[in-house]
């Protein structure tokens, strides 16, 4: 078991170093930002000069090194536009995607497993069909679309919500709805294929004789027996939520991490990106590690090596 | 069962639809004192003189006073803090302040004040991106409490407009009482707004200074509300959250006139668009001939009509009709049988000609549309046109190291007078036109040290007339700026593009 968490804990730090490097890379691929920085008619002679001291004249594996050996004390240096410290500004942004992404992944749960439960009871009947049918419909939309489509309807038509921002509670909901659409459609599926198995075995039919009512079966004693996987699955979906945050997040005008890598990008304002990319692949191993360890608990055969 | 679940489905969903309606009322009510307006992006900064940025300058513009302002329609100087101002030899500005009037933080306003701010721009530790145009400042001379001296080390004719563009004045003593970090969160001017939050990413809420020297402010309560997404933007324009943007598109225009609680303002901007045609690169753009042919074969009005509704006025030289050096010249009538025999003449056959054509996506109203609409135009002659679509910096930095291809499409202003135009884009350092010529070089050399105002537009108006007979470029028009606006704000767009609340208000 240990030995299993010590070979993860040095594969991640192997893949943060390794997307660090990759992004490093290609956002300089197309320039630095000095020319964004200044007034279009600065003489050349000044660029230059700006560019000195932004540092963005020194070769790039120069600029790599002290990248690195910034970034392994935790210093992603001061963003070139506000000049806060960029790691700071990330994290600031992130309590709004993760509110985003947990109130999502809370909804689709609550809307997925029963749709799920219940299509497995009522297998090939038009409820199934119907539920399985929507929610892979909602998977098929880009997230992109459907907040547009959201806001169109609920905003600007019935005036139900706000179409964007992060004021009030009532503003999370077209996001919230929005993302979890997007991870529905794969718990419902995977739900219902786990109830069917599960609804199949000698002991459901022997509690059914037994006269336990359908509720409780279902409840009680199928949903319970395939929850575990169910919930590892899902685990693993929060890292996806997070990534799809991003698209939600610029439709909406969500002020969360996702935005802040945006607008860092388009100012080419390099140490935000990069800020962003270490938490958003910190994020990510650190799940899929979570996920790992709890496939173990669901499935002992499964060895920790 | 599948009903029990049902029904708290429901519950929840009458429980979230209560709260928001009820929610909706009271932002109606509220709307009566603040004004939204909706911006693509946040201010970089709440300094001063620092970022060139324009989502920055209109925001801190209403914090801020500057020297001189201009005037909405004309573009006119109108006296601001400063109340008069001359010239007393090439190389030296003096200005005249305005007397009584106070900082947000109860300091008084005077020439030291004006000097530590202009110091400010040149004190290289404060990488304020303004140092490049004001490089040539020498010092800054107080010469008594309420008049200040400008000394550059070469003539700077054009100053005034720096002044009038670039500065606005800063508090010296609370820059240094509390440093440039806190202060680039918490501002202080002599402007029209205070701060009262600003919200990273999402908004930037001002009210109004009630001891502003030139009034009370009608409209008390502002917030600039970043909206990134254009759609989105609009959206919430017609859910009435936000009562002004800018930069509408031309095709959403009619949805915005549909509305029943918006209306569309629109002004001529300082503003020009152009299709260079690029002499520095290798290509038949160098032959004169070849340029004069493509400028019979764009169909400038028709574009204008097409591409964008009409929505903008065309130009025929290098300068925007408000622009105090003007002159008029002569359009070249769409003439593709003549684009063809000067292309014969200057021995290519148009079928056999493929040229590149740059543009940026998203930066000048419809810039992709026009360039493929151009593409097709020339494609009527025979000439293969292979447009290639850039993000905005690679654009910008394509044409900075004369990698552009043949064409490329570029807008340029807001600009009053003819130097920062014309030197700006057909010198040999200036990339931007695409174009150089040594003789045209030697005449804008002539003129920029000129200080009188008419012998500075003579001068200027043969440059214009040398760039048309040469074909230098293709002019295209000056922008119209759209905006659309609360129905019940009292708001005139200004040619200089800023968003000035003191002038607006609620009708």
């Amino acid at each position: 078991m240990s030995e299993f968490v010590i070979k993860r804990f040095v594969q991640t730090i192997i893949v943060i170093f390794l997307a660090l490097t990759g992004v490093f890379f290609l956002v300089r691929l197309s320039g630095d930002p000095t020319l964004l920085f200044l007034p279009p008619d600065a003489p050349k002679g000044q660029i230059e000069v700006f560019r000195h001291t932004l540092g963005f004249d020194r070769p790039m594996y120069v600029q790599y090194i002290d990248f690195i050996s910034h970034a392994i004390h935790g210093d992603f240096g001061d963003s070139l536009v506000t000049k806060e410290s960029a790691l700071g500004m990330i994290l600031s942004s992130f309590p709004a995607t993760l509110q985003l992404a947990l109130s999502a992944f809370v909804l689709s749960l609550v809307v997925a497993i029963p749709i799920g439960v219940f299509s497995a009871y009522k297998r090939d009947t038009l409820f199934d069909k119907l539920g399985v049918g929507l929610t892979v419909l909602g998977q098929a939309i880009p997230s992109f679309w459907l907040g547009l489509l959201f806001i169109y309807f609920f905003a600007v038509k019935l005036h139900w919500f706000p179409t964007g921002g992060r004021t009030t509670p009532i503003s999370m909901v077209l996001p919230t709805v929005t993302l979890a659409i997007y991870s529905m459609a794969r718990i419902v599926r995977f739900t219902r294929s786990k109830m069917l198995d599960v609804l199949k075995k000698d002991y459901i039919r022997t509690i059914r004789a037994a006269g336990v009512s359908t509720f409780e079966i279902l409840t009680k004693y199928a949903l319970k027996n395939a929850l575990l996987p169910i919930i590892t699955l899902i685990a693993l979906d929060l890292g996806v939520l997070l990534e799809g945050a991003v698209i939600t997040e610029i439709v909406f005008s969500w002020p969360g991490v996702g935005m802040q890598i945006m607008n860092a990008l388009m100012d080419r304002d390099f140490p935000v990106v990069m800020a962003g990319i270490f938490l958003i692949s910190l994020i990510y191993s650190v799940i899929n590690f979570a996920a790992d360890l709890l496939y173990s608990a669901v499935n002992p055969q499964i060895r920790l090596k | 069962m599948g009903k029990k679940m049902l029904m708290l489905v429901t519950a929840v969903l009458m429980v979230l639809t209560t709260a928001c309606s009820s929610h909706s009322n009271s932002e109606n009510n509220l709307k009566n004192k603040q004004l939204v307006i909706g911006l693509p992006s946040d201010a970089t900064t709440l300094l001063a003189d620092t970022d060139v940025n324009s989502a920055t300058d209109v925001q801190i513009r209403n914090i801020y006073d500057p020297l001189i302002k201009r005037d909405a329609k004309t573009g006119k100087f109108k006296p601001w803090l400063a109340t008069n101002w001359r010239s007393i030899n090439p190389n030296t500005w003096e200005f005249s302040l305005r007397k009584n009037v106070k900082f947000q933080n109860g300091v008084p306003f005077n020439a030291e004040a004006v000097k530590g701010s202009i110091d400010y721009i040149l004190d290289k530790a404060n990488k304020s991106a303004y140092l490049s145009r004001w490089a040539s400042i020498k010092e800054v001379k107080v010469v008594d409490n309420y008049t200040v001296q400008v000394i550059t080390s070469t003539p700077y004719p054009t100053f005034l407009h720096r002044i009038a563009d670039d500065f606005l004045v800063m508090e010296p003593g609370y820059l240094k009482k509390v440093g440039l970090k806190k202060a680039a969160n918490n501002p202080v001017g002599t402007g029209p707004y205070k701060l009262h939050t600003w919200k990273r990413n999402q908004y930037l809420r001002l009210v109004a200074n009630n001891k502003y020297w030139a009034g009370k402010p009608k409209i008390k309560k502002v917030e600039f509300r970043y909206v990134p997404e254009f759609s989105s933007r609009l959206a919430s324009f017609l859910n009435g959250e936000i009562d002004l943007f800018d930069n509408v598109p031309v095709d959403s225009v009619d949805q915005i006139k549909a509305s029943s609680t918006g209306k569309v303002e629109q002004v001529k901007s300082a503003r020009v668009d152009y299709l260079a045609l690029n002499t520095f690169s290798n290509g038949p753009m160098k032959n004169q001939k070849v340029r004069q042919a493509i400028n019979y074969a764009v169909d400038v009005p028709t574009l204008l009509k097409t591409q964008l509704n009409g929505y903008g006025v065309q130009i025929t030289g290098p300068l925007a009709k408000n622009n105090q050096d003007y002159v008029p010249t002569n359009a070249y009538p769409y003439d593709p049988k003549k684009a063809v025999s000067l292309l014969n003449e200057a021995g290519y056959n148009p079928k056999k000609l493929t040229l590149t054509l740059d543009t940026p996506n998203g930066r000048y109203p419809m810039d992709k549309q026009v360039a493929q609409a151009i593409a097709a135009q020339l494609q009527k002659i025979g000439i293969k046109v292979n447009v290639h679509v850039n993000e905005w910096e690679t654009h910008l930095s394509k044409i900075m190291q004369h990698r552009a291809g043949d064409m490329f499409l570029l807008g340029w202003g807001p600009s009053y007078e003819g130097q920062t135009t014309i030197q700006n884009l057909f010198t040999k350092s200036a990339p931007f036109s695409g174009f150089y010529d040594p003789e045209v070089e030697s005449a804008i050399n002539k003129a920029l040290p000129l200080f009188n105002e008419q012998s500075r537009k003579t001068a200027f108006g043969k440059i214009e007339q040398m760039l048309v007979d040469k074909a230098a470029w293709v002019p295209l028009w000056q922008q119209e700026n759209i905006y659309a606006v609360n129905k019940n704000l009292n708001f005139t767009p200004r040619t200089d593009e800023t968003l000035q609340i003191f002038d607006m208000s609620w009708k």
